[in-house]
C-alpha cells in the first residue's frame, strides 16, 4: 500500500490523475515532482505531501482537507483510500476501482463518473452525482454511496448509474437523463426537469405541480434493486422492499422519470 | 487627492507603487469586481494572465445563472430594443424585471416590424406583483414558487398537462402569439428555472416565434462576459495559476475563495458603481474605484468615471451589446492628455485602464516566482 500524507496545502491541489497504476510506474523522487498546485508557485507532490510508494493497486491519502481536489479522478483500476476530507470533483471520470473517504466530500463528488465505485462515509457538497457547467453529463455509470447528507441537487443530469444516500437537499434528480437515485430522505422538489431515471426515497420534501400519482405499485425491478444493494447499502434495500406508490415526471420535460415513495 | 494607503491620502505614484507591490507578493490573487469599461476589463485579463490571478465579476452569481442554462442547452433570446419592435406578446416573469421600466415602455407600444406589425400588444405578468401603472394582465403564481410555475408552464404549453389550469389560458396565449418575449432576471430565478424558460421558449418554436429576454445585471457582467470569451475563450470566473485560463465557476467564485482562505490579496475594480463585498475588509486589497472615500480597502485609488469622464466601450442595455459611450464633459483633449497614470495634472482621474497597464508593467520588473510558468501563457 502507497501513502501520501498531506504535509500542508497553502492552496488547492490538483491530484487528477494520481492512481495506483500512475504512480506504480515512478519512483519516489520522480512522483515528488508531479505539479499539483493550481498557483504560481507551481507546488508538487514532494512539496505538500510524504511520500511513500511500494508499487501497490491501493493508494492511501492521509490527513486529508476539502483543499484536495479532483481526489481519484481518471481511476480506472485499484483502490484510493482518503482519511480526511476532499474537496470538488471526487472521482471526476473514473471508469473503475474503488475510492473511499473517511471525512465529508466537497460538490461535484462522481461527476462524469462511468465505472468503479466511491464511498462518502461523512456529507457530500451541492451536485454530488451531478454536471458540471456545461456538461453533458453528472454521475454516467459509477456507483456513488454517500453515508451522510448530500446537498442541493443531488445527481443533476446523471446520466447512468446508482447513487445512495442517506438524505440529500432540494432539487434531488435535477434534470436527470436516466440513472437511480435511493435516499431515506430528500428535500423539496426533487426531480425538477427530470427527463427519465428513478428516484426512491423514504420522505420528501414539497413536490412539483408536474408530477403526478400513477398509483400504488409491486414491481420486480425494485426487488431486484433492493437484492443488488443488499451488500452495498443495506437501508436501502430495505426500504425499496416496502410497498411503494408512484409519481411521474417531471411533465415539464419528457417526463418518464418516477419518483417511488412508500405507500402509507 | 485620489489616491489613499490605510485610508491616509497619498500622491497616486505612491498608491499604485503599493498596489504593485501587495500584488507581486502575493500567491493567490484574485482580480474581482470588474464593473467597468471594456478597456478596463480588457486590462483586468491582461493583468491576470501576467500574475497568475483569478477573476470573478461583482454580477457573477446571476450571470451564472444564465450562463449554466445556455452551456446546458442554449438558448433563443433577443434583446429590448427588438421585443419593443416586433412582439405582441409579453410575459414579464417573476418581481425584477418591473423595476427595470421596460414593461412600462412595452405596455404603451405595439410591434412595428416583423409578422407582427400592426398587431396589438399583450402584456402578461407570472409570478410578479406588477405595476399599477401599467396595464398588464396578471396570472396568479403557485405556492410552488416561479421555478415550478415556468415548468408547469412549460408542460402545458407541450399539452403534457391536460384539462382546467389556472395557467392553461397564458399556454395557449404563448401558443398563439406571433412574436412572444418571456422577459425575466435570471438571478430571480436562478439556473434550473433559466434552464426550464429555455426549454419552454424552445418548445414554442416548435409552433410559432418565441424568445427569451434576460434582463441584464447592472454591474457589466455581459460585458465582461464578452471580454472574457475573446480573451480566454472562457465564462468570467477564470484563473491563471497555471497559467493557462482555467475556467470553473466554483472554484473561482471570489466570495467563496476569501471565506476559504485561498486568495492572500486582491484587486476590486468599480470605475461605475458596484457593492463592495465584506471580504475586501479582511483580504489585503486595491480598489480602483470611480467614487472612492479612501477607506474602503488597504489601497484605493480613485479612477474616472467611463461615460462621464471620458468616452468608453459599456453595456448597452436596451441593445443588449457593448457600445460606445462618449463622455459627458467635452473635455476630450485634456482628456486624452492625462490618461497615463501618475500624470501631472492631479484633478483629472486616469482611467482604470491605465492604472491596470501600470501596474502590470511595474510588476514585470518584480522577479518571477515560477519562471517556467511564463512560458505557457
Amino acid at each position: 500500500m502507497s501513502t501520501l500524507t498531506l504535509r500542508e496545502a497553502p492552496e488547492r491541489l490538483d491530484l487528477a490523475g494520481l492512481t495506483p497504476a500512475a504512480l506504480a510506474g515512478l519512483s519516489e523522487a520522480e512522483a515528488a515532482r508531479l505539479v499539483v498546485g493550481t498557483g504560481r508557485r507551481g507546488l508538487t507532490l514532494g512539496d505538500c505531501f510524504a511520500l511513500r510508494l511500494d508499487g501497490s493497486d491501493e493508494v492511501r491519502i492521509v490527513g486529508a482537507t476539502d483543499r484536495l481536489d479532483r481526489v481519484g479522478a481518471g481511476l480506472s483500476a485499484g483502490r484510493i483510500v482518503v482519511e480526511g476530507d476532499v474537496g470538488q470533483r471526487l472521482g471526476a471520470g473514473m471508469t473503475g476501482g474503488t475510492v473511499t473517504v473517511s471525512g465529508s466530500a466537497g460538490p461535484f463528488a462522481g461527476t462524469a463518473a462511468r465505472g468503479g465505485t466511491i464511498r462518502i462515509a461523512g456529507d457530500a457538497g451541492e451536485s454530488a452525482g451531478g454536471a458540471l457547467h456545461g456538461a453533458a453529463a453528472g454521475l454516467d455509470g459509477a456507483t456513488l454511496v454517500i453515508d451522510g447528507t448530500a446537498g442541493d441537487r443531488l445527481g443533476d443530469r446523471m446520466r447512468a448509474g446508482l447513487i445512495v444516500a442517506t438524505a440529500a437537499g432540494a432539487h434531488a434528480g435535477s434534470r436527470m437523463i436516466a440513472g437511480t437515485i435511493v435516499a431515506d430522505a430528500i428535500g423539496d422538489h426533487p426531480g425538477y426537469g427530470m427527463r427519465r431515471g428513478t428516484l426512491v426515497a423514504a420522505r420528501h420534501g414539497a413536490l412539483l405541480p408536474t408530477f403526478v400519482e400513477t398509483g400504488r405499485q409491486d414491481l420486480v425491478v425494485l426487488k431486484l434493486l433492493a437484492k443488488s444493494l443488499d451488500a452495498l447499502a443495506p437501508e436501502a434495500a430495505s426500504l425499496l422492499r416496502a410497498p411503494m406508490r408512484r409519481y411521474g415526471g417531471d411533465l415539464a420535460t419528457l417526463g418518464k422519470g418516477e419518483l417511488f415513495t412508500p405507500a402509507g | 487627492m485620489t489616491a489613499w494607503i490605510d485610508g491616509q491620502a497619498v500622491e497616486r505614484g505612491t498608491a499604485v507603487a503599493a498596489a504593485a507591490s501587495l500584488l507581486a507578493e502575493a500567491h493567490g490573487p484574485v482580480i474581482a469586481g470588474l464593473c467597468a469599461e471594456a478597456a478596463a476589463v480588457q486590462a483586468a485579463y491582461d493583468l491576470a494572465r501576467a500574475i497568475g490571478a483569478s477573476l470573478d465579476p461583482a454580477a457573477g452569481a446571476g450571470l451564472y445563472a444564465d450562463l449554466g442554462a445556455l452551456a446546458s442547452g442554449g438558448a433563443m433570446t433577443t434583446t429590448p430594443a427588438e421585443a419593443r419592435g416586433r412582439a405582441d406578446l409579453v410575459l414579464v416573469l417573476g418581481a425584477a424585471p418591473w423595476a427595470s421600466g421596460l414593461p412600462g415602455d412595452l405596455a404603451v407600444e405595439a410591434p412595428v416590424r416583423g409578422r407582427a406589425a400592426g398587431q396589438p400588444r399583450a402584456l402578461l405578468a407570472l409570478g410578479g406583483p406588477g405595476d399599477g401603472g401599467v396595464r398588464h394582465v396578471a396570472y396568479p403564481a403557485g405556492e410552488a414558487g416561479l421555478p415550478a410555475d415556468i415548468g408547469l408552464l412549460r408542460g402545458l404549453v407541450a399539452g403534457r398537462i391536460a384539462g382546467p389550469h389556472p395557467l392553461a389560458d397564458l399556454a395557449s396565449r404563448l401558443r398563439g402569439a406571433l412574436y412572444g418575449v418571456v422577459v425575466y432576471d435570471p438571478s430571480e430565478i436562478g439556473a434550473l428555472a433559466a434552464e426550464m424558460l429555455n426549454g419552454l421558449v424552445k418548445d414554442l418554436n416548435e409552433v410559432t416565434r418565441c424568445f427569451a429576454l434576460p434582463l441584464g445585471d447592472p454591474h457589466q457582467g455581459r460585458a465582461v462576459t464578452q471580454v472574457a470569451a475573446w480573451s480566454t475563450g472562457q465564462g468570467p470566473r477564470v484563473g491563471f495559476g497555471r497559467g493557462r485560463p482555467e475556467h470553473d465557476p466554483w472554484r473561482f467564485d471570489a466570495a467563496r475563495q476569501a471565506e476559504s482562505g485561498e486568495i492572500d490579496a486582491a484587486l476590486w475594480l468599480a470605475s461605475l458603481p458596484a457593492p463592495l463585498p465584506a471580504w475586501t475588509r479582511r483580504v489585503p486589497t486595491v480598489a480602483l474605484l470611480g467614487a472612492p472615500t479612501g477607506d474602503e480597502a488597504r489601497v484605493v485609488i480613485g479612477v474616472g468615471v467611463p461615460g462621464e469622464a471620458f468616452g468608453a466601450a459599456l453595456w448597452h442595455p436596451r441593445r443588449a451589446a457593448i457600445a460606445w459611450q462618449e463622455a459627458a464633459r467635452q473635455e476630450a483633449p485634456r482628456q486624452e492628455a492625462a490618461r497615463g497614470a501618475g500624470a501631472p495634472q492631479p484633478d483629472v482621474l486616469p482611467s482604470a485602464a491605465a492604472i491596470l497597464a501600470d501596474l502590470q508593467a511595474r510588476l514585470a520588473a518584480f522577479p518571477v516566482s515560477n519562471p517556467e510558468r511564463s512560458a505557457s501563457c
